[in-house]
């Protein structure tokens, strides 16, 4: 459509392109500037070059802190996208299951704040639900006070995001099942096939997108997790969940160290930034492939 | 198919009850797993009845009888109403920015050529991607200096430009899909720009921007982090926040504390379970982008 005036579509954008830029672009290249200096939030500003970044890889706390966040990944690749796809399965299979599509949903809608007290209840040494059912079934020996010891803290709080994400990601893959053409499924019904191999060798195969797409949102979105690890541990015990999040957070508003955090946040970004586009270039490449 | 009709179809009905037993057991499961799945919320709202002995004595114990009091209570010396009303405040106006923002720019990017389109389009599409962290360290540093932390600004302004990215997306996608000769036609009919924005494109927009308003709203009803950030007045503290706050003063008070997370947690469930197709949609297709 051709403008009425030459400066309506400028017009359009820009209270837009104000907010974000203002809000969202502007402060981002702040943090990359922030980056390159010694700096308390107030007082004066030293440029010290790429130091915070040699600070940042001789870090054993900003290195370990990457293995929990992968550690932490994995964990929920399997609970939340792995979880999500069998109930996924399951749940196409059947006729009947509004209901628990719609029960298992329930927890993406809560503030992940209310949902690490709760769980953060749940784990309690005294009066917890995991504790009492372990005790309930005579196994008082797997007893432990689950965000409290390092060698558990991490796997637990894991256990809570698959419990939350797990119904997301059934949803992502319950409707990319819904796609697929009901003749397909026929033909290989008649041929013999049940409903696991239907699952296996058909469905998900041809849901691969979507399986792609959950992979890339389960995994850059662990990398920016915070809500439930600030509640729940806050990095502890000894520093056992202590996440790139979490030590950037006490870095710049705790101890004052506003360079320094922005270089973590800048290493951070670029590794989100980097698996987008590693998965685009994927994608391009499998599309290019697809029709070549 | 060089089979038979007739031992065809007895094969499928064949295969069919056979089917039927894992689908019963599927069926089984199906109520196993949400049992499990709901048990640490069933367990919450039982706990909110029960005394703090009680809790501790016999977990699992049902309440010996479903009293109010300690939610009154929660409600009260949580300033939980407060809270909502925040949060309720924070998100109303973000939701309503992010809609006008985000349909003006989206008709902009689809509907007109002009210079720069495409740079301002990759720099939205860039806001996809971009974690938190990019940017609100400096963001912080830039709302003390302007002084508007703890004020609801603060919060307002980042759930706004955050939530524009995508809304310009889906809402960008919507308008595409319209015919350009529909806008034509309008403009032949002599309305100006202004016009067939409001009158033309913004009501064929109508579900793009309600599916917008759902998952920007969840995203700013449950934000933490700059919440946390930002607000440090009780007074204007959402509902995560002030949650937490009052968490960590009642640290031992379980059953007060149940009962602050069974209000918070149900009507949220209420919502839900009436408008779950459109909430379902709206955050999968917030997420998938």
């Amino acid at each position: 459509m051709k403008p009425d005036r030459a400066i309506a579509p400028y017009l359009f954008l820009a209270p837009a392109l104000l907010v974000f830029g203002l809000a969202v672009l502007v402060p981002m290249l702040f943090t990359v500037g922030f980056s390159f200096t010694e700096w308390n939030g107030f007082g004066p500003m030293t440029f010290v070059g790429l130091d915070n970044y040699r600070t940042a890889a001789a870090d054993p706390i900003f290195r370990d802190s990457f293995v929990h966040i992968l550690g932490y990944i994995a964990a929920t690749l399997v609970l939340e996208v792995g979880i999500g796809l069998g109930l996924a399965g399951i749940v196409s299979a059947r006729r009947h299951s509004l209901w628990f599509r719609v029960a298992i949903f329930v927890p993406v809608m809560l503030p992940m704040v209310v949902v690490a007290i709760l769980w953060s209840f749940v784990f309690n040494s005294d009066f917890g639900l995991v504790n009492a059912t372990l005790g309930a079934l005579g196994l008082e020996g797997l007893q432990r006070v689950w965000l409290g010891d390092t060698s558990t803290a991490l796997m637990a709080v894991s256990v809570v995001s698959g419990w939350v994400f797990a119904g997301f990601y059934m949803m992502i893959f319950y409707a990319a099942f819904r796609q697929i053409p009901s003749e397909v499924l026929e033909a290989a019904r008649m041929d013999g096939a049940g409903e696991w191999a239907l699952f296996r060798r058909i469905k998900v195969p041809m849901i691969r997108n979507a399986v792609a797409i959950a992979v890339l949102l389960c995994v850059t979105g662990g990398f920016q997790g915070f809500d439930l690890f600030f509640v729940l541990t806050n990095g502890g015990p000894y520093g056992a969940t202590e996440i790139p999040t979490t030590y950037l957070v006490k870095t710049v508003f705790r101890n004052g160290d506003v360079g320094y955090g922005s270089a973590m946040a800048v290493v951070l970004t670029a590794i989100v930034l980097g698996v987008g586009m590693l998965y685009a270039t994927l994608q391009r490449r499998a599309r290019t492939g697809a029709t070549s | 198919m060089s089979e038979p009709h007739g031992s065809s179809s007895a094969a499928r009905r064949s295969s069919s009850a056979a089917r039927r037993i894992p689908g019963l057991l599927a069926g089984i499961s199906l109520v196993v797993i949400a049992a499990f799945f709901f048990f640490p919320m069933i367990w919450m709202v039982l706990s909110s009845f029960k005394s703090n002995t009680d809790i501790f004595a016999s977990p699992f114990a049902l309440p010996t009888s479903i009293d109010f009091g300690r939610w009154a209570e929660a409600w009260e010396v949580g300033q939980i109403g407060q809270y909502a009303l925040n949060s309720a405040i924070v998100t109303a106006v973000s939701v309503t920015g992010i809609l006008l923002l985000g349909s003006g720019a989206a008709f902009a990017l689809s509907r007109y050529r002009f210079r720069g389109r495409t740079l301002f389009m990759s720099l939205f599409a860039l806001g996809l991607l971009l974690p938190l962290q990019s940017y609100f360290i400096a963001q912080s540093s830039i709302f003390t200096q302007l002084a508007i932390t703890d004020t609801r600004l603060a919060l307002i302004i980042p759930y706004t430009a955050m939530g524009l990215s995508l809304a310009i997306y889906l809402l960008k996608v919507y308008l595409d899909a319209l015919p350009e000769e529909l806008f034509d036609a309008a403009r032949i009919d002599g309305a100006g720009d202004f016009l067939v924005f409001r009158a033309l494109a913004l009501p064929l927009l109508r579900p793009g921007l309600a599916t917008v308003a759902i998952f920007s709203a969840l995203a700013a009803w449950n934000e933490f982090l700059l919440a946390l950030l930002y607000i440090q007045d009780d007074a204007l503290k959402t509902i995560p926040t002030g949650l937490l706050a009052f968490s960590s003063r009642y640290v031992t008070d379980y059953s007060l504390l149940f009962s602050a997370l069974s209000i918070v947690t149900i009507p949220m469930i209420v919502i839900y379970v009436v408008f779950n197709r459109q909430i379902v949609e709206g955050i999968t297709a917030g997420s998938v982008k």
